[in-house]
């Protein structure tokens, strides 16, 4: 039979590595908490679930090695072993081997490297140290279904089912029928002996037994195996009739097992951990299913404005009535549909316990990771792409920010340093702090690199906010020697773009000697953007609402000035401006009136001239295709009820056009100390 | 009508693997998750045939084998319990709780398939 079980395998796949991450948890929750006896059975059941599903792919490098960790684990369940801190080092760099081996499945490699082999064997060994003696040899018995092919005998089966045969669930129909399969029954004879008289006849007991003649290839073996489920009892006699009986003893075997003396079920699996919310009912949905339900949401959206406004341009009440209630439903649609991309921080958070723990072994530093807002729910992308700037923050903190014991000692702080993740909403969006309470940044460091880099011109005055940010300037490290972890040219630059790549802005507050916190901001969601519509000309452009500070009117004399200087004076304050009619080249003449947008965005600030104020809308992001990739100042575009197509501004990229043509025209640039980029 | 088969196992995968083996011979497979989930999916549709893991979070398959022979309209359903552990502590526990047929893993999906068909047709 050829079952394509590829699917199968990677939902396997994807499995293992979940049960890895589960498993390497509780064994740092073992670690702090020894005793604890549902970490014991989680890590168990983990290594117990991979060994069983790998062995039904035939994964026989990833059974064998788990078997021996599975081995150790089960003696640690019975107390045979005690929990220390070899164990537990031991087993998660078992895990971080299982993880290995099945990298290798799911990249279809071939086998593992020498190194890998040889850490194997290492690994193999320490395990070894805490199998008890008579541990079983490493492997699980394959049996494979027997197909002898030794030329038809004729058997004689005498049956006689025990009375509860059908309140076990079994039918001896069905075995009759399985016995078919195996070969051709010649003869049934059904015995009704036993069958009592109607008045003490229960029609859920079976009294029935059976002398069947049957021919068949099968050895003796896998006919016994046919009554394995009732052996319990039922009477079996298979006898071969045939002259040419292969093991059969002459006069038949006795098949009668007996019926074992059951202990009553020792409740030793109580690991029923009712703390595991993860191990509810969740259906597993492809992502792809997901993001196109939510495109089909967002053009349900699309349309449903669309609907209301042909409603409202009729004078028909109750035809606006109803347009109103299915875009009220609507919108509850996109709510919902957006959640269901939703998912808790606290996997990627959790995943960072073992990296503190490791790093701060190397780094000799004792840390402790604290972590809260873990069930925070991101969008599935973010949650996805935050996990690489995260380490990096943390691995900054750990390297750079607390310092060894002997320091902090004589600073007067614990010796064991606090590293906190933090996870909180905050005015629609998410809030990710990293904090620590090492030395905190040094500010004149800070400067003295950026001046000698240029990224600063001398005598500028910075806030201390301010300087502490430039470490995310490209090109930038204070580090004054280049450790194994970090300053490996990946610098904190490139944390900020990818912050800025999911729409997210990092900034960073630090004070001497008490410790850095960095604070990223991210949108809730990527596919849903809150939009202020402007209008110029006939096109209309949607500009990211968390942006936008506020509105202003242009009159006749500002304008005339404004478009000489190409800047506005804002309450005493210098506003650069761009015209988007200019800019995006609408021809024609401008509006009468026209508005000015005020934006901002991380520490810039600028003025967007436009013709129209349209308000607020909530909308869909679609992204542009490939062609379009190379247009500076748009970041997508959205269909609005209309059906009309609005492009959406991308407002970092046309502020950093500004800052840019700024500091080309003014060669001392004076009020905009800092430059960016 | 196809007959329906309850598959019960935390492991998506193994769920995954006895389900193709047995929508291919014809059966119509259920799937939960542990033991609670499994007696939630009992009612409202009729189940032929359970196959139970044992080890499992919330409800393990033991505890979920007894409380399906709690509920009168499963008396005489047919239940195969998969044991990981060869070891006969578990087997025997399972059939002491009234899941008479068990598939030892790692098994082959003809296993599989020749276990459920000593027991119902599809």
């Amino acid at each position: 039979m050829s079952i394509n079980l590829d699917q199968a395998q990677q939902t396997f796949i994807v499995e293992a590595r979940e049960l890895l991450q589960a498993m390497e948890q509780s064994l740092l929750q073992l670690e702090s908490e020894p005793g604890d006896q549902n970490a014991i059975g989680a890590v168990f059941r983990a290594a117990h679930t991979i060994k069983g599903s790998a062995g039904l792919f035939g994964l026989e490098p990833i059974v064998s090695f788990t078997h021996i960790v599975e081995d150790v684990l089960d003696r640690l369940r019975d107390a045979s072993v005690a929990v220390d801190a070899t164990l537990i080092a031991v087993l998660l760099k078992s895990g971080d081997h299982m993880l290995e081996l099945i990298d290798v499945v799911a990249s279809r490699g071939e086998a593992l490297q020498t190194p890998a082999l040889e850490r194997e064997a290492a690994l193999r060994q320490a395990l070894s140290a805490y199998q008890g003696a008579d541990h079983a040899v490493a492997g699980v018995p394959m049996t494979s279904v027997v197909n002898d092919t030794q030329g038809d005998v004729l058997w004689h089966l005498s049956l006689r089912f025990g009375v509860d045969v059908f309140r076990n669930g079994m039918d001896p129909l069905s075995f009759l029928r399985y016995l078919d399969t195996l070969g051709r029954i010649l003869q049934v004879t059904t015995l009704t002996d036993r069958l009592p008289a109607l008045d003490s006849w229960d029609a859920e007991s079976c009294y029935l037994g059976f002398e069947i003649d049957l021919r068949s290839a099968a050895s003796h073996a896998t006919l016994n195996e046919v009554f394995d489920f009732v052996r319990d009892d039922c009477e079996v006699h298979i006898s071969a009739v045939d002259d040419t009986p292969f093991e059969t003893a002459p006069g038949g075997t006795e098949l009668v097992a007996q019926p074992e003396q059951l202990a009553p079920a020792p409740q030793r699996v109580a690991t029923n951990s009712e703390a595991k919310p993860r191990d509810g009912n969740y259906v597993r949905v492809n992502a792809d299913k997901l993001d196109e339900l939510i495109n089909l949401v967002g053009e349900l959206v699309i349309a449903s404005a669309g609907a209301s406004l042909l409603a409202r341009s009729c004078t028909n009440d109750p035809l606006q009535e109803a347009t109103s209630t299915v875009s009220g439903l609507v919108e509850e649609i996109l709510d919902g549909a957006l959640h269901l991309r939703m998912i808790p921080i606290g996997d990627t958070f959790n995943r960072f316990r073992r990296v503190v723990r490791d790093v701060s072994q190397e780094l000799g530093k004792d840390i402790d990771l604290l972590i809260s807002g873990a069930e925070t729910e991101l969008d599935k992308t973010v949650v996805e792409k935050i996990g690489d700037p995260l380490m990096h923050l943390l691995r900054n903190a750990m390297d750079h920010g607390i310092e060894n014991a002997t320091a902090r000692r004589e600073a007067g702080k614990p010796s064991k340093g606090h590293l906190s993740l933090n996870a909180y909403h905050d005015s629609g969006s998410i809030v990710i702090e990293i904090a620590d309470d090492g030395a905190g940044l040094n500010r004149e460091r800070i400067l003295a690199k950026a001046q000698e880099r240029g990224l600063v011109a001398t005598g500028a005055q910075l806030t201390d906010q301010e300087i502490y940010n430039l470490i995310f300037e490209p090109g930038f490290s204070t580090a004054e020697a280049v450790t194994n972890l970090s300053g490996r040219g990946v610098g904190m630059d490139v944390v900020k773009r990818n912050i800025t790549l999911l729409r997210g802005t990092v900034d960073l507050d630090s004070r001497p000697g008490q410790g850095t916190v960095v604070r990223i901001r991210l949108p809730l969601t990527l596919a849903i953007i809150n939009g202020f519509l402007v209008g110029i000309d006939q096109s209309t452009y949607v500009i990211p609402l968390d942006m936008v500070q506020e509105c202003i009117e242009l009159d006749e004399p500002q304008r005339q000035s404004s478009r000489d200087q190409g800047y506005l004076d804002l309450r005493g304050e210098v506003l650069p401006l761009v015209d988007l009619r200019e800019h995006f080249s609408h021809e024609g003449p401008p509006a009468r009136r026209q508005n000015v947008v005020v934006v901002r965005y991380a520490e810039h600030k600028a003025g967007l001239v436009v013709d129209d104020l349209l308000g607020e809308f909530q909308t869909v992001i679609k992204p542009l295709g490939k062609l379009f990739g190379a247009l500076r100042g748009i970041s997508g575009s959205t269909i609005l009820g209309s059906g009309a197509v609005a492009l959406i501004l991308d407002v970092p990229a046309l502020l950093s056009q500004i800052v840019q043509l700024e500091a080309r025209t003014a060669q001392a640039p004076q009020s905009p100390s800092v430059v960016v980029r | 009508m196809a007959k329906n088969v309850l598959v019960v196992d935390d492991s998506s995968s193994v769920r995954q693997v006895v389900g193709i083996a047995l929508k291919s011979a014809g059966y119509d497979v259920i799937e939960a998750c542990d033991g609670r989930d499994a007696l939630g999916k009992l009612t409202g549709q009729k189940v032929h045939l359970i196959i139970s893991d044992v080890n499992m979070p919330n409800m393990d398959g033991i505890t979920f084998v007894k409380e399906v022979k709690k509920l009168a309209s499963y008396k005489f359903t047919p239940i195969i319990m998969l044991t990981t552990e060869s070891q006969e502590s578990k087997k025997a526990e399972g059939q002491a709780a009234g899941a008479k047929a068990w598939v030892v893993k790692p098994f082959q999906p003809a296993q599989m398939l020749a276990a459920v068909s000593k027991l119902i047709l599809p």
